[in-house]
């Protein structure tokens, strides 16, 4: 278990960035896990047609999460983080290649996954029980049991008191640990997030990370998070997807070797942003 | 739809029915929202109440240069109210109105929404539809008075038709409009909680984010009813705009203000409550209006 290289002078590298980083490179290994991957991209390309040409959002993207694993997906704008969302989340068809959820192919969005938005989309017209309660009204629990799994849920996310509150009455934070809440309610095998801090300030943003690490522990749900904050990566990750842009492609994964929770103030902390840093400037700077 | 939206705009305004949040520049701190809500209202009902007094104070100095068959006094309309009133006239009126009122705005209503919500939600539909709807859009309830006595006679039925056409397109327009501005992401967060197919997603997320745009066409369109009323009874259904009407040919003006005054105070009674039920289905907006 050791950090990565520290990698001095990282941006007069930029044209060689895997020679600063040697052991932390792009291979097969890194994207794949070793038994069945709880999700498993395969050659995933999203095309769309415009007035002006067809646009290139992904291209043959393949990866897998393993059963209970916390992966993060990072990269520039234009790089097709929220297109993979959509893809992964089936809400959008791949153009290309497949999303396997528990070996079953996605090919429509369900209760099997948990999606959680950045602007939170909470129905403004339910409370925040009924916003938790959604999900578990198409399936076929009983009464007592929703009330209790509803209950449960909001407990959990810390918002015991505030059961009979319309979101317009709660804060950024607030409405995002309801979007939390509704979407673990139905039990999905994974909690799929676009940039869901990304609307909060920072403060909130980190006691929201750690409570989410702490429902992520306590739950054991296998997470695949999406977002362009570097720190929050390294905070949250075991891996992380490190996605280019023109066109969006898996450029690097890089495991993240430390133990939670993890301290900012940790000098192994700072290395790995460099190298976040580092691989997504590369890519940029190509 | 930029043409629409005017059009439907215009004819809010034109039913005089104030769709906009009131007391914008008194916003309530959120600390005590019913007390400085119930000093708004109180406030409101005593300008109102002046507003009301001067309003009828200079109709007097008015009516007192005029004949009274141009303009007649507060007092004569008065007098003549009370007498409608007591003969039975007044209540038989509003009756027959009522009618063709209720049915019409019902129908109307019922149709209009379900068809709006139907082209708003459905681009197929709503490609499908939109040129048909364009060229029936502009045409005035009141040019269809020959359709309503051919097809239904000068009875209740014809008159309901009449007022149903004029709620129809406002409810028509408002759902339409409430629908196609749901957000997408609420409807694929609908889908990823496992509602399932355009009936279980009208029913389950989009209708409840479009309600509060639905519920204002319904109320605008109470109100433009109340107006058809008048209009509907044209060609000869009875009711309170046939006494208008025939008031009006025989210059008794004391009788047509009367009889203004009685649609006046229904809409009123029906659109205060109509408000209050929007209020309490819309609780969730966290808004007075």
């Amino acid at each position: 278990m050791t950090g990565p290289d520290p990698g001095e002078g990282s941006a007069a590298s930029a044209d060689d960035g895997s020679a600063a980083f040697p052991e932390k490179s792009l291979t097969a290994d890194a994207a794949s896990v070793s038994g069945d991957p709880r999700v498993e991209a395969r050659g995933l390309s999203k095309r769309y047609d415009t007035p002006n040409g067809t646009v290139r959002a992904l291209e043959d993207v393949s990866f897998e999460v393993a059963d209970g694993e916390f992966v993060c997906v990072i990269g520039p704008s234009g790089s097709g983080k929220t297109t993979l969302f959509r893809l992964i989340a089936g809400l959008e068809e791949p153009s290309e290649g497949a999303v396997y959820l528990g070996g079953d192919r996605v090919t429509d969005p369900g209760p099997d996954m948990g999606v959680v938005f950045q602007e939170y989309h909470l129905f403004p017209w339910r409370t925040v029980a009924g916003n938790v309660r959604f999900g578990l009204e198409h399936t076929d629990a009983s009464d007592a049991e929703r009330r209790d799994r509803v209950q449960r849920m909001i407990d959990l996310v810390g918002l015991t008191g505030f059961e009979d509150s319309y979101p317009t009455e709660l804060s950024g934070g607030m409405k995002q640990r309801v979007a939390i809440a509704r979407a673990l309610a139905v039990d999905p095998d994974l909690l799929l997030l676009d940039e869901p801090f990304g609307a909060v300030d920072a403060q909130t943003k980190e006691m929201l990370q750690r409570e989410l690490l702490d429902i992520w522990s306590e739950t054991g749900k296998t997470a695949l998070f999406i977002t362009h904050d570097v720190a929050e990566a390294v905070t949250l990750a075991d891996r992380v997807l490190v996605l280019g842009s023109d066109p969006g492609h898996l450029q690097d994964v890089i495991r993240i070797d430390l133990d939670r929770p993890r301290d900012r103030g940790d000098p192994e902390f700072g290395e790995y942003i460099s190298l976040l840093r580092h691989r997504i400037g590369a890519d940029g700077d190509r | 739809m930029g043409t629409d939206t005017t059009s439907t705009a215009a004819e809010t305004e034109a039913t005089g029915d104030r769709v906009t949040p009131k007391g914008a520049a008194e916003t309530p701190e959120s600390t005590d929202r019913m007390a400085v809500l119930e000093r708004l209202t109180s406030r409101r009902a005593r300008y109102g109440t002046g507003g009301i007094a001067a309003f009828v104070i200079g109709w007097f100095l008015v009516s007192l240069t005029q004949p009274s068959y141009v303009l007649p006094t507060p007092a004569a309309v008065a007098t003549t109210f009370i007498e409608e009133a007591s003969s039975g006239g007044l209540l038989v009126a509003i009756g027959q109105s009522v009618l063709h009122w209720i049915p019409g705005t019902i129908v109307g209503t019922a149709l209009g929404v379900a068809c709006g919500v139907v082209a708003g939600w459905n681009p197929t539909i709503d490609e499908v539809t939109s040129p048909v709807v364009r060229l029936l859009r502009p045409v005035p309830p009141l040019a269809l008075i020959g359709f309503a006595i051919a097809w239904f006679g000068i009875n209740h039925a014809g008159a309901a038709f009449i007022i149903a056409i004029g709620a129809f397109w406002i409810n028509f327009y408002a759902a339409y409009g409430g629908v196609e501005g749901v957000s997408e992401d609420l409807v694929d967060v609908g889908r990823s909680l496992g509602v399932d197919g355009d009936r279980e997603l009208l029913q389950h997320v989009v209708i409840p984010a479009a309600s509060p745009e639905i519920l204002t066409g319904i109320r605008t369109g109470i109100g433009r009813c109340w107006m058809l009323v008048v209009a509907a009874e044209i060609f000869g259904v009875p009711g309170i705009g046939r006494r208008i009407l025939r008031a009006s040919n025989n210059l008794q003006v004391d009788v047509v203000i009367a009889y203004i005054l009685v649609l006046s105070l229904l809409f009123l009674i029906v659109d205060t409550a109509f408000r209050a039920t929007q209020r309490r289905l819309l609780v969730w907006r966290g808004e007075t209006r």
